[in-house]
């Protein structure tokens, strides 16, 4: 009943879509059509509404990345190359930014009702761009991840010899940052190494 | 001060008129600040704090420490990402010249860091600490306080309504300044073309005198 909306309007961008080849064009026209969409937000609230356990914070991606936990699901998510269903269908030209990160947030849970209903569209067409998709929609590039955990690795190792120095090499503190240095290098190494 | 060419808070853009960060870059910066905080307490605390700032900018311990004391004004040893986000905003303006800039639009801010005691009022010797990093000059400072010392309570002090006069004050000389450099640069342009052209003007004369002699010899 909820997908209707969000079904008719997938047909009618796909129109559009097969119009354009550039995927940059298919971005702006999605984020002046906005206003358009507003029914459809809507529509998700009220599906919200129901579903509530599972709703999106204001502010939660902040929160997000401050939970320990999910951040490092995120980044094992990346590293086993398994993009999340939601992210792969994503290109998501119908939904509003809001939908989109609920939909991340969600996760699995809701990939299945998106596939239906996305079902139309033809995401082959976006496969070539899903890097680009992925920077435009929710993550960081990957290029600046990369120099931020190499940056942030130099400057933990430094603070390591300092901490072995100013605390001793036992100590929980030391542990931890430790433990934070090692994570960061089998990323890193995981990476490097596909899959 | 300078920033570390390559770093990752030189691919950080500042918006020049508001001396923010845009949302996704300060997303990235939050993606940062999560990696520099191993005990995940959402927090820096001053070994981190030094080892970051001795990675990105030519500081000395010494000035490190005092910028770290300047945002941990409630003593706490480590500062929140709202503090490293008023850092990393500062050092890219620094960066960036545009230092009265920030001042201007954070007024309220800078001012709140100046007053290291919490007496409401700025004391000369809180701009001389901290020249290094809001690159205020030494002659600027003397007129300053002669000048916007209004209330005349204290002479070396000023509270947050003079410091503000203060900040629209250098902001109209840096304004300026701007001015007067973008018309030399235009007058200098224009002399370029006004060189070029006279250059061209004589190369035809050169040309033209060359053909008058030759049709003089085969007459």
């Amino acid at each position: 009943m909820e997908e209707k909306p969000f079904k008719a309007l997938a047909k009618n961008d796909s129109v559009k879509l097969s119009s354009k080849s550039d995927i940059r064009n298919l971005w702006t026209k999605a984020t002046l059509s906005q206003p358009k969409l507003h029914g459809l937000t809507n529509v998700y609230e009220d599906s919200d509404q129901e579903d509530s356990s599972s709703r999106n914070k204001p502010g939660q991606w902040y929160r997000r990345k401050t939970d320990p936990g999910r951040a490092s699901g995120k980044w094992d998510d990346r590293n086993k190359g398994s993009i999340p269903q939601g992210e792969l269908n994503g290109p998501t030209l119908e939904q509003s930014p809001n939908s989109f990160q609920r939909n991340h947030v969600e996760g699995v849970q809701d990939s299945g009702e998106l596939d239906s209903s996305v079902s139309s569209l033809n995401i082959m067409k976006h496969t070539h761009h899903r890097a680009y998709w992925e920077e435009q929609q929710d993550r960081l590039p990957l290029p600046l991840m990369d120099l931020m955990e190499n940056e942030a690795l130099e400057i933990l190792t430094k603070a390591l010899q300092g901490y072995r120095a100013a605390i001793g090499k036992d100590h929980i503190l030391t542990n931890q940052l430790q433990r934070k240095i090692e994570a960061i290098q089998k990323r890193s190494r995981r990476q490097l190494v596909p899959e | 001060m300078k920033l570390k060419t390559g770093s990752f808070l030189w691919c950080l853009y500042l918006d020049k008129l508001y001396c923010l960060l845009s949302l996704r870059n300060m997303r990235a910066l939050v993606e940062y600040f999560s990696l520099l905080d191993p005990h995940r307490h959402n927090t820096m605390n001053d070994m981190m704090f030094y080892h970051f700032l001795h990675h990105v900018t030519n500081w000395n311990r010494k000035q490190i420490m005092k910028v770290f004391h300047m945002l941990d004004w409630e003593a706490a040893g480590e500062i929140t990402f709202d503090q490293f986000y008023v850092l990393v905003c500062l050092l890219l303006a620094h960066e960036n010249h545009l230092e009265e800039q920030f001042i201007f639009r954070h007024s309220r801010h800078v001012f709140d860091l100046l007053d290291l005691d919490g007496e409401m009022k700025i004391g000369a010797e809180s701009f001389r600490k901290y020249d290094f990093l809001f690159n205020i000059k030494k002659h600027e400072l003397r007129e300053f306080y002669r000048n916007f010392d209004i209330t005349g309570d204290c002479q070396k002090h000023l509270n947050y309504k003079e410091f503000k006069l203060f900040t629209i004050f250098t902001m109209d000389k840096y304004q300026e300044k701007q001015k007067v450099e973008k018309k030399e640069e235009q007058k200098a342009l224009l002399e370029k073309k006004v060189k070029g052209k006279a250059k061209e003007k004589l190369l035809n004369l050169n040309y033209s005198l060359s053909q008058v002699l030759k049709q003089m010899d085969h007459i």
